[in-house]
Order: C-alpha cells, then sequence, then structure tokens
C-alpha cells in the first residue's frame, strides 16, 4: 500500500467556512492498521512453511522443464543434500502424518487458527458500523425509492 | 438399485427437499423489505453463523470436494503445502477487508461490488467495466461448475444410459436455477448454512471410518513410501471421452533398471508391439508402441498388451498390468474372457502411436513435489509462492465472497465469523488430505480422469457393507462436494443477475423503474442466466478446469487491486482504479491465452499468471493514480474523513 506521504491532504480547506474541520475516519484508521498486522502474520506464515517444506518435505527440488526461460529454482538451485529418501519419513505422535507436513503445515495451522481467535478477541477493534451515514447519491435513489 | 444406492437417493432428495423449503421461506420475506436490496443482499443483515457458513460455502467452491480429493490422491501429501495458505485465508480474506469494504458499502447504500466501484470514484464507466469483467469471468466459471455438479449426479447414481450427462445436468440446473431465482440472497445463504454443515459433517463422519476400515494413517503412509514404481495411462478417448479407452496400470515388481525390451505381438507377427522402459535420472519411463494397420491407425487392444507382457519371461517378473476402474468388468469374447472396456482399440490422441508413461514411485507420494502424469513436477517452487498467494490474498478479491463482506450486520458478526471459519477450514481442509491418503489402498487404482471419483468411491465403497446409519452418513460425505457445488454456482448465479438488474439496468438505462418492474427483471435475469449457462454446459469446451483456474485468477487481478487501493488509499484516482482492472484482466488473458487455445500456460519465472496480474494490476494502479491525482476532495472527504464527536 503506498505511504501515507502519497495522501493528499486533508480536504477542509475549500469549504471551512461552511464545514467544522473535520477528523479521519477512525474506522478507516482502525481497518487499515489492522490490515497492515494481518498482512505481516501471512507473510510470516508464507516464509515459515514455504521454506520449511521445500527444504524438508521434498524429494527433489526441480524446476518445471515446460516453463521457458530462468524460474525461481533454478534461482535457488538444486539443493541435492536436502533431497529426502524413500526410507527417511517419520511420523511423529503416530499421527500417520509425514514429518514434514506435521512441522511444516499442521502445526503452523493450529497456531494461525489460536492466533485467529485472539487476533479477533483482542485486536480487531468493535466498530460500530450502524453509526455510519448512508449517503444517498442520485445514482442510488432508485433503490431507496423502493422502500417508500 | 442396491441399498446403499436407495440410501444416498434418500438422503439426496431430502437435502433437495430442505433447499426449497429455505428457498420458499426465504421467498416470503422478500415480499415484506426493500426488494433489491433483500434479493440480492439479504438487507444487509447477515448474523454469525450465516455469515460465516456462506463464506466458508461459497469459498470451498465443488474443487474442494471434487478436484482437491482427486489431487490428494494423484499427487499426495504435497497437496498439504498446495492447500497450506488456507491457514490464513479466513483472516486475510475476511479480516484485511471486510470491515472496511462493507463501511464503504454503507456510506454509498450500495448492494454489488460493481456499485461500491462505481459510487466511490463516481465513474459511471467503472461500474459498467467491471459489471462486464465480472460476468465474463463468472460464466467462465460457472460453465465449469455446472459440468462438474452434472457429473456427480451421474457418478453418484452410477447412470449409465444415453444422455446421462444431459439428464443429470438438467436435474442440476433446474433445482439451483429454481431455488436461486426464487429465494434470492437469503434463500442462498440459508442452503449455504446447510450444505456448509453437511460439508463439514461429512468430512468428520469420515475419518473414524477410513481410518478404522484401512488400517490408520501411520500404516498407509509408510506402505506408501515404500510402494515401487507404477504408471497409470490415460489415455483419453476420441473428443475427450474418458474412461473408455483401455487405460493401463503398470505396476513395477522391483527397482526399475535401465533396459530395453522389444516384444512383436504374437498375434500380428509382423506389427511391431514395443513395450520397453528405461531410466531417466530418477525417473523411468513404460514407453508402448502400438501395432498399426495399413492404414496407420492403431489396431492393438489393452488385452493384447495385458497379455504380451504376461507371457514375456522378463517383462512378467518385473511388471504387472491391471486394468483401473470401470474397466474389471469381464466378459467372454470368442471363448475368451477378456476385460470389458479392455477389448476395443487403444486410442492415441493426435494420431500418435507411441506414448512415454512415468513410473511414480511411492516416495512421491509422501514428499514434494509430486509428479504429473507427464512426468512434469507438479509443486514446484514457483508454484508454492504463487499458491500460497493465490488462495489467501487473491481469495479476498472474488466478487462471490466480497459481496458477502457488505451484507453482515456488524463488526461483532464479521469477528465471530473469523473465528468460526478458521475453525472450520482447519476441520475440512488437513483431514481431507489424511482421507484420502488412508484410504488411498483399499481404492482400486485410478487414472488421473478418474480419480475425479475418489471421494465418491471413499463413502460408497467404505461403508457398502456397514449398518443403514453409517451408509447414510456415508450418503450424506456423497452430498458434501454437491453442496459444494451448489453453494458456488448460486452465488455466482446472483451475481450476474445483480449486475445485470442493479448497475447495467437500473443504474444506467432506467433508473426509475419501479418495484414490480425490478422484481420480474431480477427473478426473470437470474433463471436466464442460468438456462444460458446449461446450455452452454451441454457441450462444454475440453479446457474445463484451466477454464475455472482462469476464471477464479481473472477475478482475482481484475478486482483486488482497484477495491484494496479505493478503500484504503486516498490517492486512489478513477483512472488509477481503471488502470489497476483493465491492467490485470488484460495481463491474465494474455498469460492464460495460450492455454485457452490448446497450448501451454505462460509461467514466467515459473509464477502462476494470476500472480503477474495482480502485480501488474497494483503497479498501473499506484503508477496512474500518482500521475492523475489528486483525487476529488469530495470524494476523499466522503470516504475517509468524517466530523469529529461533538
Amino acid at each position: 500500500m503506498p505511504g501515507q506521504d502519497d495522501n493528499p491532504p486533508p480536504p477542509n480547506g475549500h469549504s471551512l467556512a461552511e464545514n467544522p474541520p473535520l477528523v479521519e475516519d477512525p474506522i478507516y484508521l482502525h481497518t487499515r492498521r489492522e490490515a497492515k498486522i494481518i498482512l505481516v502474520m501471512w507473510v510470516v506464515a508464507m516464509v515459515y512453511t514455504c521454506s520449511y517444506c521445500y527444504l524438508y518435505g521434498y524429494a527433489s527440488h526441480p524446476s518445471d522443464p515446460a516453463v521457458a526461460g530462468p524460474t525461481i529454482s533454478d534461482w535457488v538451485g538444486p539443493l541435492e543434500s536436502f533431497d529426502r529418501k524413500a526410507d527417511s519419513v517419520t511420523t511423529p505422535l503416530g499421527l500417520g502424518i509425514p514429518d514434514w507436513v506435521f512441522y511444516g503445515v499442521a502445526l503452523p495451522w493450529l497456531a494461525c487458527i489460536f492466533v485467529s481467535i485472539l487476533f479477533c478477541l483482542f485486536i480487531y477493534e468493535d466498530d460500530d458500523l450502524d453509526s455510519v451515514e448512508e449517503a444517498v447519491s442520485p445514482a442510488t435513489e432508485g433503490a431507496s425509492n423502493e422502500r417508500n | 438399485m442396491n441399498e446403499t444406492s436407495s440410501i444416498t437417493m434418500m438422503v439426496f432428495l431430502l437435502y433437495i427437499v430442505g433447499v426449497f423449503v429455505l428457498a420458499g421461506l426465504s421467498h416470503r420475506l422478500l415480499s415484506k423489505r426493500s426488494f433489491l436490496s433483500e434479493y440480492f443482499l439479504g438487507s444487509r443483515g447477515l448474523g454469525t453463523w450465516a455469515l460465516a457458513f456462506t463464506f466458508a460455502a461459497t469459498s470451498a467452491s465443488g474443487g474442494s470436494f471434487g478436484g482437491y480429493p482427486s489431487l490428494i490422491y494423484s499427487y499426495g501429501w504435497v497437496l498439504a503445502l498446495w492447500i497450506g495458505s488456507y491457514m490464513m485465508v479466513p483472516l486475510c480474506t475476511m479480516g484485511i477487508m471486510g470491515k472496511r469494504l462493507n463501511q464503504v458499502a454503507r456510506i454509498s447504500n450500495a448492494i454489488t461490488i460493481p456499485d461500491v466501484l462505481r459510487d466511490r470514484f463516481e465513474s459511471p464507466a467503472i461500474g459498467l467495466i467491471s459489471s462486464g469483467t465480472m460476468v465474463f469471468f463468472t460464466i467462465c466459471f460457472l460453465v465449469a461448475q455446472f459440468k462438474l455438479g452434472a457429473i456427480i449426479i451421474e457418478d453418484t447414481f452410477n447412470l449409465q444410459f444415453d444422455y446421462a450427462y444431459e439428464v443429470s445436468l438438467i436435474i442440476f440446473a433446474v433445482v439451483v436455477i429454481f431455488y436461486t431465482s426464487y429465494g434470492g440472497f437469503r434463500a442462498v445463504v440459508w442452503t449455504d448454512v446447510m450444505q456448509g454443515i453437511v460439508m463439514g459433517l461429512g468430512v468428520l463422519v469420515l475419518i473414524p471410518i477410513v481410518l478404522n476400515k484401512t488400517g490408520g494413517l501411520e500404516k498407509a503412509t509408510k506402505t506408501l513410501a515404500q510402494q515401487p514404481p507404477m504408471a497409470i495411462t490415460s489415455v483419453p478417448g476420441p473428443d475427450g471421452a474418458k474412461g473408455t479407452f483401455n487405460d493401463l496400470v503398470f505396476h513395477t515388481t522391483g527397482t526399475p533398471a535401465p533396459a530395453g525390451i522389444a516384444y512383436r505381438n504374437p498375434e500380428k507377427p509382423n506389427s511391431p508391439l514395443l513395450i520397453h522402459w528405461q531410466s531417466d535420472d530418477e525417473l523411468a519411463f513404460a514407453e508402448i508402441t502400438m501395432a498399426t494397420d495399413a492404414k496407420g491407425q492403431v489396431t492393438t487392444t489393452a488385452n493384447q498388451v495385458k497379455r504380451a507382457v504376461e507371457q514375456d519371461a522378463v517383462l512378467g517378473n518385473v511388471l504387472k498390468i491391471e486394468f483401473p476402474y470401470k474397466n474389471n468388468d469381464t466378459e467372454t469374447v470368442d471363448g475368451v474372457e477378456v476385460s470389458h472396456g479392455a477389448t476395443g482399440v487403444i486410442w492415441f490422441p493426435e494420431g500418435k502411436s507411441e506414448y512415454r508413461y512415468p513410473m511414480i514411485h511411492g516416495h512421491e507420494l509422501v514428499f514434494g513435489p509430486g509428479r504429473t502424469n507427464e512426468g512434469r513436477p507438479f509443486h514446484t517452487l514457483g508454484m508454492i509462492l504463487s499458491f500460497f498467494t493465490m488462495w489467501a490474498i487473491t481469495g479476498m478479491a472474488q466478487p462471490s465472497t466480497m459481496v458477502r463482506l457488505i451484507a453482515f450486520k456488524d463488526s461483532r458478526t464479521l469477528k465471530r465469523a473469523i473465528i468460526t471459519v478458521s475453525i472450520y477450514f482447519g476441520m475440512i481442509y488437513l483431514p481431507l488430505i489424511a482421507i484420502v491418503m488412508a484410504a488411498r489402498s483399499a481404492l482400486p487404482v485410478l487414472t488421473p480422469e478418474e480419480s475425479d471419483r475418489a471421494i465418491v468411491l471413499i463413502a460408497t465403497r467404505l461403508v457398502s457393507d456397514m449398518s443403514i446409519p453409517y451408509q447414510m452418513l456415508g450418503a450424506i460425505f456423497i452430498a458434501a462436494p454437491f453442496a459444494a457445488v451448489m453453494s458456488t454456482v448460486d452465488s455466482m448465479l446472483l451475481l450476474i443477475s445483480s449486475s445485470a438488474v442493479r448497475d447495467v439496468y437500473q443504474r444506467t438505462i432506467n433508473p426509475d423503474v419501479s418495484q414490480r418492474k425490478v422484481k420480474i427483471i431480477s427473478y426473470s435475469t437470474t433463471a436466464v442466466a442460468g438456462v444460458l449457462i446449461t446450455l452452454a454446459a451441454l457441450h462444454p469446451p475440453n479446457f474445463l478446469q484451466k477454464l475455472l483456474v482462469f476464471g477464479a485468477g481473472g477475478l482475482a487481478s481484475s478486482f483486488l487491486f482497484p477495491t484494496l487501493l479505493g478503500i484504503f488509499w486516498k490517492g486512489t484516482t478513477r483512472q488509477g482504479a481503471l488502470a489497476a482492472m483493465i491492467g490485470g484482466f488484460c495481463t491474465t488473458v494474455g498469460l492464460f491465452l495460450p492455454t485457452l487455445l490448446g497450448g501451454t500456460r505462460i509461467d514466467s519465472l515459473g509464477l502462476h499468471p494470476s500472480l503477474w496480474g495482480l502485480i501488474a494490476s497494483a503497479t498501473l494502479g499506484i503508477a496512474v493514480s500518482k500521475a492523475t491525482g489528486p483525487p476529488p476532495p469530495h470524494l476523499v472527504r466522503r470516504y475517509f474523513y468524517k466530523q469529529p464527536p461533538t
């Protein structure tokens, strides 16, 4: 998202005589902050899950020969020392889930559910959406008229 | 009809009756409230359970219970990484935009997503272009979903008569079109809740049954890791017909070694029948060359291949050949018992008489990257990053889910719904992998085309010898994919009609339209859209799965950044939003075009085209907004500022 400096100045000036100074909408500020936190959490989940699984859960690390030109796999390299062999699979806790899926996907998945619950309970603001004034633009009058 | 089929039929009928009852109840509400707002948005009154389940059920399209289990069957545990981004999907798709989008929609009293964009930027052009884009990609998506719905009916009830597909399609279409047209958004939401419960219940019920009947996941995983290589042929019939053209499964009974073995067809000594296999790095291929007649047409049957291999002194020791599902019935031809379906001529696409089938090791189903039927790696690093981004980030921008975010009641509802969906997705997607992987050993061998049936086979075969209550639970599970398809299709049908009625007719052509006329147009547009899509699905294109991915990717790259920038960045101009939408659309269509024309998709740097669509959309949206800014002050004031509390 572009930085705050790129935003236009508060549009108060041209009609100060008629309108009192405006403040930034608190719901907008809350949702922007919450969106940034969620995006950071998503990046953390992606970096951990993708890198763990790619390093510890792959029998080989090839690029797709059907893709023309260089690929990200080529840049990272073949990582042969990480290649898993058939007899190397273990299943933690006897659940039958391969080790790399258990540590790379299942555990972080559980963690994400837990963090999502905490986020909703303690960080996500309980904004009052009912207080939003519904503006009736000329274009939406048709829908509004139905109520009459 | 056997007992299992009768029970399945009964559960299906009960389910459909339930859907109609909900549509009837919903229709009664339509007469009491503002028609358009109620018909397309449920009067912005969704509570926690309704929002959670309608969101979950709409997101979990038919692919979740059809394509996803099929991919698990074909590629194994790597699907955990493929779907892994769903750990963040509820928080990302509902939490990032939900509250703010709902607020912006309330400010302008918008009831559709094009409505939101049109008012946010005061641009009829954006409204019309976004409506057109939405209808275009949604139709692509819906044709594929209608076909999937028909196939589920056809497969579940094992309909084997002429026009079975067409009859199934009409049954599916009539049910969906009727309840969607008649009940509107609230009927869709209520049925979504029911469908969401059916899906969740189905998974929870099947876990103990499958683990108990197959000896557990631990055993299945370790057995699979040691399984010798196997090749499953999937030769499609002429015009893409599947499952009838003599597919073969090659099992090696030892480690493949570089070897070349030629064999002559004993019945036609002058026609070569070659079966040899060789190692190519670690990947071995079964390579078969068929006998041909004077016109060059292949004449070898699958049975001849099988018999030739079995009689060969060397091949018979290292290869075991069987016919996969559907081809395992036998019949007597000229006094010889042969497998039904394996008596015809093997058909190769594009007149080929040779084909290479990769022998896939068992451990390739336990570790990544998985192997496609052409021998290519399935989930490469580029695809890992693409899918982790696509599910969580592009999932935000599907209009069918976004419209639910402008329909909920208050922010407390949204918070509870995020928690509910987080737990719900965790209960469905990972357990589905465990179910399919554990049941794999108990299933017949399925070709890639037939693997779509994996979930139906698991539910029917594993419970067929159990008591009636278990069979009923199995039938509920079979209803899950059907419910998943319906819950996606109904939402998208309403999207199309809302675009036509609200965005095009009411807001562009005739703003003074009467309520009575709006009602008639809404009902009939929903029905007509459904009928047209049914007609298209009667003769669907062969690249159906690609169409599905194209539709979802196109919607995301066209809608994500115009919406995201519009609600979070004050500096977004209407030109910037338009550039973001058109840029995303053109990039996605351009990169997918080769696929739709029968070629190979352009995955630059190994990344999915949808990702490039998003990158192009974001770049253009920001650059053009900066070049054409600042935006009109009254719009910034309206959407980003408010009077201070007194």
